[in-house]
């Protein structure tokens, strides 16, 4: 095909596109602050895609930002579902994985769905801000690469938002397991027993109950008061005893924890609940794990959960406590506290600390073994129905009311009765799987776009590297000292001191080309002139790290040669040169 | 007739050709034997392999028994541990040739009604056929690709063979800083100097080769990859080298990891490779192992670092039958590594788990280093205990005198090469393998006669008014092993036993569960069960699991 050709045809295409696109046309409209004016792939940002409209937005962002998407499946799950990778960056300004990367990921959990839907919204966004000519999308694409996968647990999605469903299930993925140990897999799941897609509460009159309908609103229950008589009891989630077992709702669909999952300081399930066989013994794990270990470039990582508005940092276990050490936490501290600053609500904190621990998270693996800056976000909190803090119980009532009078009912099932097979006359009732843990549809886009803009942090203080400076003396006897400051102008370094202690990725190399290298060293102290000899490979110089918003200095001495061209070569910094 | 006469015949060819084994096995000679049981025993074997290591060779697993072998309690037999340890390949496939060439005997027949042996000759085949190759050298790993020293490049500093001799044997220089002296008995050997016996080193000691890629390091970057034997889950550790990017990295670990974890039926695993819990058991309660967490709400469980009381015990008379069976004594005291596979047998798989080498170099009396009084000969020099051992016997082929060569990391000093040969220290000559496989044979043969075993006794009835029955009986565990150890109490990737009532007719269960799982019930023990039931007519009961046999009784109310 022929350039013209070609630029016709993409033409033709954007213009289709952008027909469909404009039910306005773009004069009849002003755009607001921040928001792309007129996006070349328009989303509604309140609702939810299962994984086939997920891909089909994928591929419209391939279609209308060629120079910027690429979209490749990274593996399978186990039901068979593509895992897709996005694969953002200006590809006329180098190629992807040479340039310094931050990783995303979305619904490992499958039933906090709107990780997904953040995690696309952060594609869209900068696709869109960089098509609208904004500055530093511009240059933010230019230097840097965002590996985006979506739905890295899809088959549960699907599950989740196709099938009954409470707020807090399905978190495992679909892999048949035996919960309660009596040789039959997934035989007793909840039952959708008045049939409308959610699975709610099951509660019956009872002279001996525990609760009282609330008298402000008697659509939910209240413990009853000292003195006071209970008329309620409530019996779980909606189900029958299928196995007849004598449990309720015991073993159902799948069974494990993806993020317990993850090769380190992995512990099988009787220590912690939920991993699965060994590391990566799920498919759609080792399948990111996979495509981690071959980009090295990645630096900075985030993954999307719900709930809790936490932005989470290791280590997940107390073990691990030596693997995070003063300058580590330094960078982590830097990063979630302006966090804080940019999702008002959301507290930074460490997980085993201050919320429980995890053996074999995700981020614990991506910190520990491959020396990455990984943190997830807790999404949704109940502080924000009505913006006040929450305490003693408030947030039940205010999800209640907030339901009511901003979300017209939407939210809630109305109790009905039911002729239940073994409680008898009950009814069913309660919270939609779409309301508690999941943002209401007006605040999604707020929401996704304050937590986009602290990756977008994160990924923008993935390290920069440059040759700052380079010097060339006479250092007498025909030999010529050249000294070349490497500097690196963002908050991540290219190794992390973890990294550091480990050996994890190979050091930063810095060369120099011109003259006949004689001998090569690290400079420690370049005004007392203290260095550290390199004995083999003088030219090629490898440095340990480029530390944080700092500089790493090396010297030469060189025979003969006039020009002279520095060049470094970073995995997680990428390259720059200059030449003197 | 004429099928007996017919596996007779098979039976002696069989002989015939092991009696024609002169060596320890390649992977072409191992497949063959895989084959061989397949074809001379297909009434009891299937074969199959389970997977394709990244260097070509086949994982085997050999399934020894009858009928639904998934069903019925199971011993995963396991060679290959160590890729260095060739006597364990020779143990576990030679297990497998033994166990079925006694299938002729009644106990031995009935033994494969009852149970299934999984049978995994060789973890370790890409470090292995080391053994067999033109450059001859202890290997542990896989041909994986893998960067011990972490400098960014892979196998650029393996050994170097600088006498030319096909082995990797070893290099001594003579240096004011050396680290080891002459063993007094022996000065072929070498010996750590002690310090705190004002010995003065007088040679560096390290294996044949130089330091090619100049960094200082003699042969720490070979071409061999991740090591079976440090790649499991328990007490993993990251950045060791040969223990893989992560726990269970390796083909070959997933894949008999994979396979057990579905393999409900197994109650017991042998592993034929360096640790030893059978010549002495495991302690409880042993000290060190990981500390618990402080702070913070628990994921759960607590992390289990030793056998538990019951478990120990059951160890305890196992390895009075190992010591007894084999007639070894004289075990150097082993320690597991990090990541280990018999470790993780237990720890993380949750079954009992028993280790052995099999063989050690047999105790020699306490030399003038005089640190062997009490222990295993290897403690204190193991080269010299061996060499000793060996002239005892008439060994001979198994060490190098050393021999002056120019090395170029040290121009201008004496350098030698030479010493003991590798393999030697683990492997005994292959003339005395058949009786160390028979003797293992039998032990795990009576090892199956200790399994978990689900017995129903004392069944009553008693009729109470009005059609009520109280039916009771004791759920008996005959065998000798715990149905379930402490860690297979708690993973769901064990069975428990599950107790079933079916009812017939109109019936009614009053009390008691018509279904339920039991907690652990040790050997020779009981639980006592009840119900009331209404009606008339039969019953059944069936309580069992898979890996500890099932038993239905007939109730008539």
């Amino acid at each position: 095909m022929t350039k013209s050709k070609k630029y016709i045809l993409t033409l033709s295409v954007m213009m289709t596109m952008a027909l469909m696109a404009m039910a306005q046309k773009p004069e009849n409209i002003l755009a607001a602050a921040g928001s792309p004016p007129n996006p070349k792939v328009p989303i509604s940002w309140n609702r939810y895609h299962d994984n086939t409209a997920l891909e089909e937005i994928c591929r419209k962002m391939v279609a209308a930002h060629p120079g910027l998407v690429s979209m490749a499946s990274i593996g399978k799950s186990v039901e068979g579902r593509e895992l897709w990778m996005l694969t953002i960056t200006d590809r006329e300004q180098g190629s992807a994985d040479r340039k310094p990367a931050a990783y995303i990921d979305g619904g490992i959990h499958a039933n906090e769905i709107q990780g997904v839907e953040f995690a696309l919204y952060i594609a869209w966004y900068v696709t869109e801000m960089h098509a609208a000519g904004n500055p530093f999308f511009k240059q933010l694409l230019a230097e840097k690469t965002f590996y985006i996968a979506p739905s890295i647990n899809p088959d549960s999605r699907d599950h989740f938002i196709h099938n009954p469903n409470t707020q807090n299930s399905s978190r495992s993925g679909q892999k048949p397991v035996d919960n309660d140990r009596d040789g039959l897999v997934d035989e007793d799941d909840f039952d959708d027993l008045n049939g409308d897609g959610h699975i709610t509460q099951m509660r019956r009159k009872s002279p001996y109950g525990e609760y009282v309908l609330d008298p402000q609103d008697p659509k939910r229950l209240i413990p009853a008061g000292e003195g006071q008589k209970g008329e309620y009891e409530l019996l779980g989630y909606e189900g029958i005893d299928n196995d007849g077992d004598g449990l309720v709702n015991e073993d159902g669909a799948g069974g494990y924890d993806p993020n317990r999952d993850w090769g380190w300081n992995w512990q099988p399930n009787y220590i912690q609940g939920g991993a699965y066989k060994y590391p990566f013994s799920l498919p759609e794990n080792r399948a990111v794990a996979d495509f981690f270990l071959s980009h090295p470039n990645i630096g900075a990582a985030q993954s999307f959960h719900n709930t809790g508005g936490l932005l989470l940092r290791g280590p997940g276990a107390q073990e691990d406590e030596p693997n995070f050490t003063r300058d580590d936490i330094a960078v982590y501290d830097a990063l979630g506290k302006k966090g804080e600053e940019l999702i008002p609500g959301y507290r930074y904190i460490v997980t085993y600390k201050d919320l429980y621990s995890v053996y074999g998270g995700e981020f614990d693996w991506m910190h520990g073994a491959r020396g990455v800056f990984a943190m997830s976000n807790e999404l949704w909190n109940a502080n924000f129905y009505f913006n006040r803090q929450q305490g003693g119980g408030r947030s039940q009532a205010d999800q209640y009311l907030f339901d009511q009078y901003l979300m017209f009912g939407d939210g809630f099932v109305e109790w009905k009765p039911y002729n239940h097979p073994q409680y008898g006359e009950i009814e069913i009732g309660g919270f939609k799987k779409n309301y508690g843990r999941l943002h209401p549809g007006f605040l999604l886009e707020s929401d996704a776009h304050r937590n986009a803009s602290f990756v977008i942090y994160h990924a923008y203080h993935t390290p920069k590297v440059a040759v700052a400076d380079v010097e060339v003396v006479d250092a007498g006897g025909g030999l010529k000292q050249v000294t070349a400051v490497i500097k690196n102008e963002r908050i991540i370094p290219t190794h992390s001191a973890h990294d550091i202690a480990h050996k994890i990725e190979v050091p930063d190399v810095v060369s120099l080309s011109g003259g006949t290298v004689v001998a090569g060293m690290v400079v420690e102290n370049r005004d007392l002139g203290i260095t550290t000899e390199q004995r083999n490979d003088p030219a090629n110089i490898k440095v340990s790290n480029i530390p944080s918003n700092g500089i790493t200095t090396v010297r030469w001495l060189v025979k003969g040669g006039d020009k002279f061209t520095v060049t470094v070569d970073s995995k997680k910094g990428g390259t720059a040169s200059k030449s003197l | 007739m004429k099928k007996i006469l017919l596996s007779l015949c098979v039976a002696l060819l069989c002989g015939g050709s092991l009696r024609a084994q002169s060596n320890y096995s390649n992977r072409q000679q191992l497949a063959q034997r895989v084959n061989t049981l397949a074809k001379s025993y297909p009434q009891y074997v299937k074969t199959q392999s389970l997977a394709k290591t990244v260097g070509g060779s086949d994982i085997w697993m050999v399934t020894i028994g009858t009928g639904q072998t998934d069903q019925k309690p199971a011993i995963a037999v396991v060679g290959g541990v160590e890729g260095k340890h060739l006597l364990g390949v020779e143990l576990a496939i030679g297990f497998a040739e033994k166990l079925l060439a006694g299938a002729v005997a009644d106990s031995v027949r009935q033994l494969l009604d009852e149970q299934t042996f999984y049978v995994f000759p060789n973890m370790s085949p890409d470090a292995t056929e080391q053994y067999f190759a033109a450059l001859q050298y202890e290997r542990s790993g896989n041909a994986n690709k893998a960067d011990y020293d972490r400098d960014g490049q892979t196998g650029e500093d393996g050994y170097d063979d600088l006498d030319g001799d096909g082995k990797i044997t070893f290099v001594r220089v003579e240096d004011a800083t050396g680290t080891h002296i002459l063993n007094p008995d022996d000065p072929r050997s070498l010996i750590p100097a002690d310090l705190a016996k004002g010995q003065a080193g007088q040679y560096l000691l390290f294996a044949e080769g130089i330091d090619n890629d100049k960094d200082g390091q003699f042969n720490e970057d070979g071409e061999e990859g991740i090591h079976f034997n440090k790649n499991a889950t328990y007490r993993y550790r990251n950045f060791l080298p040969g223990a893989g990017e992560h726990a269970v990295s390796e083909v070959e670990n997933r894949a008999l990891f994979d396979f057990l974890y579905d393999a409900f039926n197994v109650y017991a695993v042998v592993a034929f490779g360096p640790y030893n819990n059978l010549s002495t058991p495991e302690q409880v309660g042993r000290s060190g192992g990981d500390e618990q967490p402080q702070l913070g709400r628990r994921p759960g469980g607590r992390k289990i670092t030793s056998w538990s009381a019951q478990d120990a015990k059951a160890n305890v008379f196992v390895s009075e039958q190992y010591n007894k069976i084999t007639g070894t004594t004289g075990a150097p005291k082993t320690v597991a590594g990090e990541g280990s596979f018999a470790e993780w047998a237990y720890y993380h798989y949750g079954r009992f788990s028993f280790s052995t080498p099999g063989w050690w170099v047999p105790s020699v009396k306490a030399d003038s280093t005089g640190r062997a009084r009490g222990m295993g000969s290897s403690a204190s020099d193991p080269v010299g205990a061996y060499l000793k051992w060996a002239a005892s016997e008439g060994i001979t082929n198994n060490f190098t005198e050393w021999k002056a060569i120019e090395h170029p990391d040290f121009p201008g000093k004496r350098v030698e090469v030479g010493g003991i040969h590798p393999f030697v220290l683990t492997n005994p000559p292959y003339a005395l393998v058949d009786g160390i496989v028979g003797k293992h044979t039998d032990f795990v043969i009576a090892l199956a006669g200790m399994a978990p075993k689900v017995d129903v006794l004392d069944l009553k009835t008693e009729k109470l008014d009005n059609g009520l029955t109280r039916v009771s009986l004791k759920v008996f565990n005959s065998g000798l092993l715990p149905n379930l150890t402490q860690v297979g109490e708690r993973s769901y990737f064990l069975k428990r036993i599950a107790v079933n009532v079916q009812t017939t007719g109109n019936q009614q269960v009053l009390s008691g569960r018509k279904s339920q799982t039991l907690d652990a019930i040790g050997g020779r023990e009981t639980v006592e069960l009840s119900w009331l039931v209404q009606g008339s007519g039969k019953l059944s009961i069936k309580a069992g699991s898979v890996s500890s046999g099932t038993k239905t009784v007939e109730v008539t109310l």
